[in-house]
């Protein structure tokens, strides 16, 4: 029993610090519309930022600048920022399709680097972090996976009522003004492109917090943890759970990384031990009939977006579409 | 320098083949199909399945033709393979990607096509193993066109360049001189107009996919003759022939041969000024270049 | 000390007639954290599924029979980092084995073996972080590896390239931690032993053509060529190489010793590849593991990571014996010196040599295990060194061509570095 609860603290830890980065991403796509293919580069750049400028000096590489660690967390969201900026400034203009290659782009080259820069980054061995915070003072162990636990829920929450109220606020209607309509935005005087520069920063700042509480947690980050896979695990997080929904993306996150994980449990847990050996690749096979099932099923996610603009007749989202092939 | 560039073409070759289908099925559908790759593991291995197939019916198949390491057996496997991986697609689409579209929305559909990915890749491996396969054990050597600056040419390659080269005219062809070519641009323009014009468009959509996995099917069999065929194949493959689709831009088939004849060159000539580690970036920065300076790709035209 | 390896199995053979029968009744899991869905990843997990059943043919460890529970890596590392988690809460294990990556043995280790007090052994994780963790006692001795530095590979390459004569080398090598290693190491190796490297490349996973990077190597036109890689990217570069003439004068390091390698690529071409390998010691017993594994998988133990998983797999199952039952991670690992002491009796790497290790430490004695990678044997930050060989390929898999004892080694490797 108490090994059950202590994986279940060491599991919502990582699915809390997932979330954090679906809000993030439900910024981007579901309130501006903004196709990132590129979330992980975000999240890498919180992980490595962060370790470099908290970690302890190492031979063979730069950083190990041991900043106190609120200072390192707060220069990982920061660096995050700024490469999102840089990559904003460049592709934001394009269309979906061909802004999500670009920003997938952005994400192998920053994958490329890390694995390559070795004296920057450690190369392909990774960066070693510096012993999780407080730990010299609660101990390694449960309590201190409870306390961790303790931790990142309340940054998610934080981050939670942040977007909340963001969404009902001016800029959170802008936000949607300029996802339905944008040459109307813009003839009521708006700017979209520095308003949807602003959320894509403001997104990949987020996503650069789970980045860095993930580094934290791990005390480790590799080029091996930055790969396109995550960006995947993020956006399926988002769609299972329903675009545009805070609360859809934080149960997307929770249920998408759990049967993940369970599909993983269950597996070696019941499947005879000849068919072990390849569990790795019916494990995918499940996953993938997951999202294609759950796409065929109810596409709009779990927990729909209540549209709240005030417009008989509900969104014009489905419209936009009906142009295309339907 | 000279040898990188005839190499990129090459390789580029194959990617046109595999880019024509994407760019096609991603303007007719309007989505982008990350499982299109995966049409070339299919027509790959099923062209392994076959020639194994004839070799042993037929052993007089097993010789090689000329200085090729392509057999008699393996030329018949690729026209059934063409046709199996073209009805495959056609049936992927029934079943999963016509359903999802009329459910849900264009980014539905991207992850529809990644989840269809990941089954269709690890079903392949499960059935057949992870260690890649070949064709032909045998080496080919390749022909040494000059000394000085070197440069090194292999039959197979010339074969795999020529061959692809006659798909896409004959696809030119098709697409410029037929009814059948002016219908599928028809419902690529507008597809509700298309349809009170008298245009099927269930059979345009099959007929896409027909094309997009048949040539899908040549360009995984050339590059398992080229190099060699895994499971993973498809992933690897993915990203640079999305690279030269949107280079060339989307809709464009001129676009998609160029494109993969761009990609090929820029990542072959990229180790000439880049450490090797980083070559798998480069696809993607070509794109960003291109798109920055044409935000549509190279042939591609705006669309809201 | 053949004579009382002999009696030791037969002793220990009689002993378990007894016992046998009562270690069934109870069973002990340990975990193991590999990458099934990758294509060397799965017979890693074999290889270790296999000790585990010659242990268990042997009577089982601790009094109990073992079952290893698998999970898959994905090599990605919080999948990684999950399933370990799993392992130790939700099953109880105590023993962990991985994971192959360091980028996934690392945070597994950070985050829940050393937390947990769980003894995790990796076979194939290279990274020197390990050592330097260690170093700083953060891994509080739970933490152990069969992968012998790469620093002897890297010298034994520099040895057969200065042996044969070549006077220019080009490195082909894998873009990841093992690799990245292996190509700094090598080069400066060849540089020491005065041979010039002609061109230093790296193979990225997962590309669908290695042309250009071959091309870059061969445009240098060494003398040689070494290789750093994997089978998968190993057979594609180097059928690329040959076909564009490159020279067939190679070196190979330990992760091509594969038959699937040397099929794809044709002995043909082979004849002049030499590769290295930490060796088996110079005993008649050494080949047992060699033996077991050709009965039962039909083919010679060849293949990146096999024979380092296997001893992983054996060594944590002596030490579990060692500690006997219901012990710690802790103890366990604390028993790991028992069953590697050189001044030990030796015992062979297969069932017969896992009953007579019963019956030694079950009188209070300790173990050499004379494992499929040689006689391994940790230092205090749980990594090893080992004796070499160079090897061939040959028509049922490989030969070796020159033995290297660790005193040899080191000797080669002191001159290097003057």
């Amino acid at each position: 029993m108490i090994g059950v609860i202590s994986y279940l603290v060491f599991f919502s830890t990582i699915a809390a610090i997932l979330a954090i980065a679906v809000l993030g991403l439900n910024l981007q796509w579901g309130n501006t519309g903004l196709f990132n293919g590129g979330v992980v580069a975000s999240f890498g750049a919180g992980a490595y930022g962060t370790l470099i400028l908290g970690g302890t000096p190492q031979d063979g590489h730069w950083g190990g600048f041991e900043l106190y660690y609120p200072l390192a967390l707060l220069g990982g969201m920061i660096f995050a920022g700024v490469l999102a900026w840089v990559v904003g400034k460049l592709t934001l203009r394009l269309r979906h399709d061909y802004l999500a290659i670009a920003t997938f782009g952005v994400a192998v080259a920053f994958e490329n680097v890390m694995r390559n820069a070795t004296t920057v980054t450690g190369g392909a061995q990774g960066i070693r972090g510096f012993e999780r915070p407080l730990q010299s003072l609660i101990g390694s162990g449960f309590t201190y996976n409870l306390m961790f636990l303790i931790a990142v829920l309340t940054c998610l929450a934080l981050v939670y009522v942040f977007l909340e109220r963001l969404t009902v606020s001016p800029f959170g209607r802008l936000l949607r003004a300029i996802r339905e309509d944008e040459t109307a935005a813009r003839s009521l005087g708006k700017s979209p492109d520095k308003v949807r520069l602003a959320a894509f920063v403001t997104g990949s700042v987020i996503i650069g917090l789970a980045g860095s509480l993930y580094g934290t947690f791990y005390a480790f980050v590799s080029p091996q943890d930055v790969l396109p896979i995550l960006t995947f695990q993020i956006w399926a997080m988002l769609i299972v759970g329903g675009a545009g929904n805070n609360k859809g993306a934080m149960a997307g996150a929770f249920l998408i990384w759990g049967s993940w994980t369970f599909s993983g449990w269950a597996l070696s847990r019941f499947a005879p031990v000849e068919v072990q050996l390849y569990t790795g690749s019916i494990q995918f096979v499940l996953i993938g009939m997951v999202i294609v099932g759950m796409l065929l099923w109810r596409p709009q996610g779990l927990f729909p977006e209540r549209l709240v603009v005030s417009q008989p007749g509900g969104g014009s989202r489905g419209k936009t579409q009906a142009e295309g092939l339907t | 320098m000279i040898q990188h560039l005839v190499d990129g073409i090459l390789v580029g070759s194959f990617l046109s083949l595999g880019a024509i289908g994407l760019t096609m099925a991603m303007h007719i559908l309007r989505f982008a199909n990350f499982s299109h790759a995966e049409l070339l593991s299919i027509g790959a291995y099923c062209a392994l399945v076959f020639d194994k197939l004839f070799e042993s019916l037929l052993p007089i198949l097993a010789a090689k033709i000329g200085p090729l390491s392509m057999t008699g057996a393996l030329a018949i496997s690729i026209v059934l393979s063409m046709a199996i991986t073209g009805l495959s697609a056609v049936l992927i689409d029934r079943f999963i990607f016509q359903r999802v579209r009329q459910k849900g929305e264009e980014l539905s559909m991207v992850f529809a096509s990644f989840g269809m990915a990941l089954i269709i890749r690890n079903i392949i491996g499960l059935v057949f193993g992870l260690s890649a396969e070949l064709y032909s054990k045998d080496i080919a050597f390749a022909m040494i066109l000059s000394r000085d600056p070197l440069l090194l040419v292999k039959p197979d390659q010339v074969f795999v360049l020529i061959a692809a080269l006659i798909l896409m005219f004959a696809l030119h062809l098709v697409l410029s001189r037929t009814t059948f070519g002016f219908s599928l641009r028809a419902v690529a323009e507008n597809p509700s107009l298309a349809q009170v014009h008298g245009v099927n468009l269930k059979r345009m959509i099959a007929a896409v996919w027909i094309i997009g996995g048949g040539l899908g099917a040549v360009a995984g069999i050339f590059y398992g003759l080229s190099y060699q065929i895994t499971p993973v194949m498809g992933r690897d493959l993915v990203l640079p022939i999305f690279a030269a689709t949107i280079v060339g831009g989307i809709g464009s088939v001129y676009g998609a041969v160029l494109g993969g004849f761009i990609v090929g060159i820029a990542s072959n000539l990229a180790l000439v000024i880049l450490p090797s580690g980083y070559s798998p970036s480069v696809p993607f920065l070509m794109i960003l270049a291109v798109l920055l300076v044409r935000p549509n790709g190279l042939f591609g035209e705006a669309r809201a | 000390m053949k004579k009382a390896l002999v009696f030791a199995a037969v002793a220990a053979g009689m002993t378990t007639l007894s016992t046998g029968v009562q270690a069934q009744d109870c069973t002990t899991k340990i975990g193991a954290a590999l990458p099934t869905s990758v294509d060397w990843g799965r017979p890693i997990a074999e290889v270790a599924q296999f000790a585990v059943d010659q242990v268990n043919e042997a009577g089982g460890a601790g009094g109990c029979s073992i079952e290893m529970v698998l999970r898959d890596t994905q090599v990605d590392p919080k999948v990684g980092v999950d399933a370990a988690k799993a392992l130790v809460d939700l099953e109880g294990i105590k023993v962990l084995l991985g994971a192959v990556s360091s980028g996934v043995s690392m945070p597994i280790l950070t985050s829940v073996t050393v937390p947990a007090g769980v003894m995790q052994m990796s076979c194939c994780s290279s990274s020197t972080a390990f050592t330097k963790l260690s170093e700083e006692g953060k891994t509080n001795g739970l933490w152990f590896r069969t992968f012998a530095t790469t620093g002897v590979q890297s010298a034994m390459g520099a040895k057969v390239a200065a042996d044969k004569g070549w006077k220019s080398v080009a490195i082909l090598y894998k873009n990841d931690d093992w690799g990245q290693d292996m190509s700094r190491l090598i080069a400066a190796d060849f540089a020491a032993a005065g041979i010039e490297v002609t061109a230093n490349v790296a193979i990225n996973d997962a590309q669908p053509s290695y042309r250009a990077e071959v091309t870059e190597a061969l445009t240098s036109q060494p003398d040689a060529l070494y290789l750093a890689l994997y089978p998968t990217e190993g057979k594609s570069a180097v059928r690329e190489w040959i076909s564009l003439g490159g020279t067939q004068n190679m070196i190979l390091a330990n992760s091509l010793k594969s038959d699937e390698f040397r099929d794809s690529v044709g002995l043909q071409y082979l004849g002049n590849a030499l590769g290295t390998d930490t060796a088996s010691p110079r005993v008649e017993s050494a080949d047992a593991f060699k033996a077991a594994y050709e009965a039962k998988f039909g083919s010679q133990p060849n293949g990146p990571g096999l024979a380092n998983s296997y001893d992983a797999a054996m060594i944590a199952l002596l030490a579990m014996e060692a500690a006997g039952k219901d012990a710690s991670g802790a103890d366990i690992a604390a028993a790991v010196a028992k069953v590697t002491d050189p001044n030990g009796t030796a015992i062979t790497a297969d069932t017969a040599g896992f009953k007579a290790a019963k019956t030694t430490l079950a009188e209070g004695g300790t173990v050499m295990y004379q494992g499929a990678t040689g006689n391994v044997r940790f230092d205090a930050n749980g990594d090893v060194s080992a004796p070499a060989v160079v090897w061939k390929f040959t028509d049922s898999g490989t030969e070796e061509v020159e033995y290297l004892s660790l005193t040899e080694v080191d000797a080669f490797i002191a001159s290097l570095k003057k």
